[in-house]
């Protein structure tokens, strides 16, 4: 599909607000206002905004957990102000302060988020599945690292929508690591992609710093899946800037990742360079770059205040909150 | 009343629920068959996309049944033996019993986890088990053990309508044991034990299998003793109140279950009833459990799981 001006628009804002969010959640950390840790996506912000910028509201998603879900959240036109005032442990976050990172919007298509890798592959299975029965043409979208395509519950998973033919796109964020892991080390083909042909579906690699080259692999995956055709797996080269989680060591193995690894990645970030696009085909003006980028400063401004000023649930709420009545 | 089989009782239950609301669906290995018999028959009725036979993937029976419950279906997922629902043990104990919570109430997971449990057929460690106290031991799953048909079909149909996850585990030495159950529809509450069996002297707990043995433990020591037997039917939620106003009648109770002893389900009650009715314990609590052991295969097995002599025995220490 063609994009628009108006799309490339959104697509560029939606990259300049998940880049600036997940910076207002680190300097938060730093503050002590994060009441749990954080897992920065600095780097891979095309890959979520890339596949959910387009995606309809009913349109099911597990985010994978670089910047907590953010880029993915943004571009599904999620409650971003939830999502911080989560992470600030507050009454109005996304789960009442109950998970302090979980994410769930399920107007927005998101049930939830998991703590162990890999879980995301079953559940996903069980969406994708309600999606099918449901026959609306919705489609689930499973995001995951190069750390969960190790986990066994991806076979069981891609199996099971294979053989289904689930309305499923399997979006794999290769970022070369899984903390202190390398994939060189983890698995033992250049690419996770050529999983895909042992479960009968497409498996496309791509420059996850290219946010129209995510755009379109993702679409055609998605218009594959509601055409009823079955999965697709789309994996996409990225890479973090920071260490895995917050404060821990940034290293692989034992040694610490090389410099001239991440400067050569900062060259091609997915933000700057889509600017740089942008600007080079006259979609965007300088002043429009200075405007998105003052408007994007005042909404995360706006969200860290309201999540600060957000009360902390007491003891009170537990009772309830166990069971659904 | 017409007397059916306890297998024919959940086999109804799930018919009547599928019949009653499309959301309602059964999924997991084999079942279109069913390896015990519970959905037999149904997919001839519902057809196959409401009884699914799945791959040989438990993280992905659970998982889907898991997620299509949060996306508003009401699945049963079929584990076939309990023991391999510990295949699915993050799906199970991560997710299912915790997601509703730690999301702060947003999503729902009416999901049954259902699974056969127990022994006595000398199959060995990994098709035997009663893995009870684990899931009673987990906040957020529901734990529903029916010990006849009767309880069997109504607690059934309530699981399935309960929003939350509820884990539903049904004993292989239980299947062919005829009860009385109406023609007509009924459900019953989690929650709410019932007193099998009216008596003095000795208040029994007991569950599942262990419940039919300890009302024909009753009945051949009746001459002795006046023993009331006390079905829990749940475990989560589970009756104290009934439990202890039997303890404060009679002075004395035995708790019997099949899972292991150490930090087993008649450990939890045991210390439910000393905390609530202690001044009225003429007697230390007793306990009937399996040992301390994996359940051993073959001629082994009786030597691990409980026997009607040690409910006798227990009963005996009890009254002395």
């Amino acid at each position: 599909m063609a994009l628009d001006r108006e799309q490339l628009l959104l697509l560029y804002t939606n990259l300049v607000r998940a880049r600036k969010m997940d910076e207002t959640v680190v300097k938060a950390l730093q503050e002590g206002k994060v009441v749990s840790f954080y897992h920065s996506g600095q780097g891979s912000e095309a890959v979520g905004v890339g596949v959910c910028t387009f995606l309809r509201d009913d349109d099911y998603l597990y985010p994978h957990h670089r910047g907590h879900g953010l880029a993915y959240l943004i571009g599904k036109r999620g409650d971003v102000k939830a999502f911080l005032a989560e992470h600030y442990g507050k009454t109005t976050g996304m789960a009442g302060g109950m998970a302090g990172f979980h994410g769930v919007d399920p107007a927005h298509g998101i049930f939830g988020g998991g703590g162990t890798i890999g879980s995301q592959f079953p559940v996903s299975v069980g969406w994708a599945l309600a999606c099918k029965k449901n026959s609306r043409g919705q489609v689930t979208i499973c995001a995951f690292g190069d750390g969960s395509s190790n986990r066994g519950t991806l076979h069981e998973a891609m199996n099971m929508a294979a053989v289904w033919k689930l309305p499923i796109v399997w979006v794999c964020e290769n970022n070369l690591y899984a903390q202190f892991m390398p994939i060189k080390d983890a698995y033992p083909r250049e690419d996770i992609a050529d999983l895909a042909a042992g479960y009968d579906m497409p498996g496309v690699v791509v420059d996850g710093q290219d946010v129209i080259a995510v755009h379109e692999a993702a679409q055609a995956a998605v218009e594959r899946a509601r055409a009823g055709e079955g999965p697709s797996l789309i994996e996409c080269k990225t890479y973090r800037y920071r260490s895995h989680s917050e404060g821990s060591r940034d290293v692989s193995h034992a040694d610490l990742r090389p410099q001239e690894e991440i400067e050569a990645w900062k060259k091609r970030d997915p933000v700057k360079v889509f600017r740089e696009k942008l600007v080079e085909q006259g979609v965007l003006t300088e002043a429009d770059v200075e405007r998105i980028d003052r408007e994007a400063d005042e909404w995360a401004a706006e969200i860290d205040r309201f999540a600060t000023e957000s009360p902390v649930p007491d003891a009170s709420v537990l009772e309830k909150a166990l069971y659904a009545e | 009343m017409r007397q059916i089989a306890f297998i024919q009782a959940i086999n109804e239950a799930l018919d009547e629920e599928m019949a009653r609301d499309d959301a309602v669906f059964i999924i997991g290995e084999d079942v279109q068959s069913g390896v015990f018999g519970a959905s037999r028959g149904l997919v001839a009725k519902y057809g196959a996309e409401r009884v699914m036979d799945t791959p040989l993937s438990e993280t992905a029976v659970a998982g889907a049944a898991i997620g299509a419950a949060m996306a508003g279906y009401r699945p049963v997922a079929d584990f076939m033996f309990a023991d391999f629902m510990w295949c699915a043990a993050d799906e199970v104990f991560l997710k299912a019993a915790k997601w509703h919570f730690i999301h702060g109430g947003r999503v729902n997971l009416p999901v049954v986890l259902f699974g056969n449990i127990g022994g006595y057929a000398r199959i060995g460690p990994e098709h035997s088990q009663c893995p009870e106290s684990v899931v009673m031991h987990t906040p957020g799953l529901k734990l529903v053990v029916p010990a006849d048909p009767y309880s069997a079909k109504g607690l059934l149909k309530t699981a399935i309508r309960d929003d939350n996850p509820v884990v539903y585990f049904y004993h292989k030495r239980l299947l062919g044991l005829q009860g009385e159950v109406p023609e007509e529809e009924y459900t019953l509450p989690l929650g709410v034990a019932e007193v099998k069996r009216e008596g003095s002297d000795v208040t029994v707990v007991a569950t599942s299998f262990m419940l039919q043995n300890c009302l024909q433990v009753a009945e051949q020591m009746k001459d002795r003793v006046s023993i009331e037997v006390i079905d829990p039917r749940t475990l989560e939620p589970l009756d104290t109140e009934t439990i202890c106003a039997s303890v404060r009648k009679t002075g004395r109770v035995v708790i019997v279950d099949e899972d292991t002893r150490r930090c087993g389900v008649t450990a939890e009650i045991g210390m439910q009833i000393m905390e609530n009715a202690f001044d009225s314990l003429d007697a230390p609590i007793r306990r009937v459990a399996a040992a301390n052991f994996p359940i051993a295969g073959g001629y082994m097995e009786q030597h691990v799981l409980p026997q009607q002599r040690d409910i006798v025995a227990a009963i005996e220490e009890v009254i002395a």
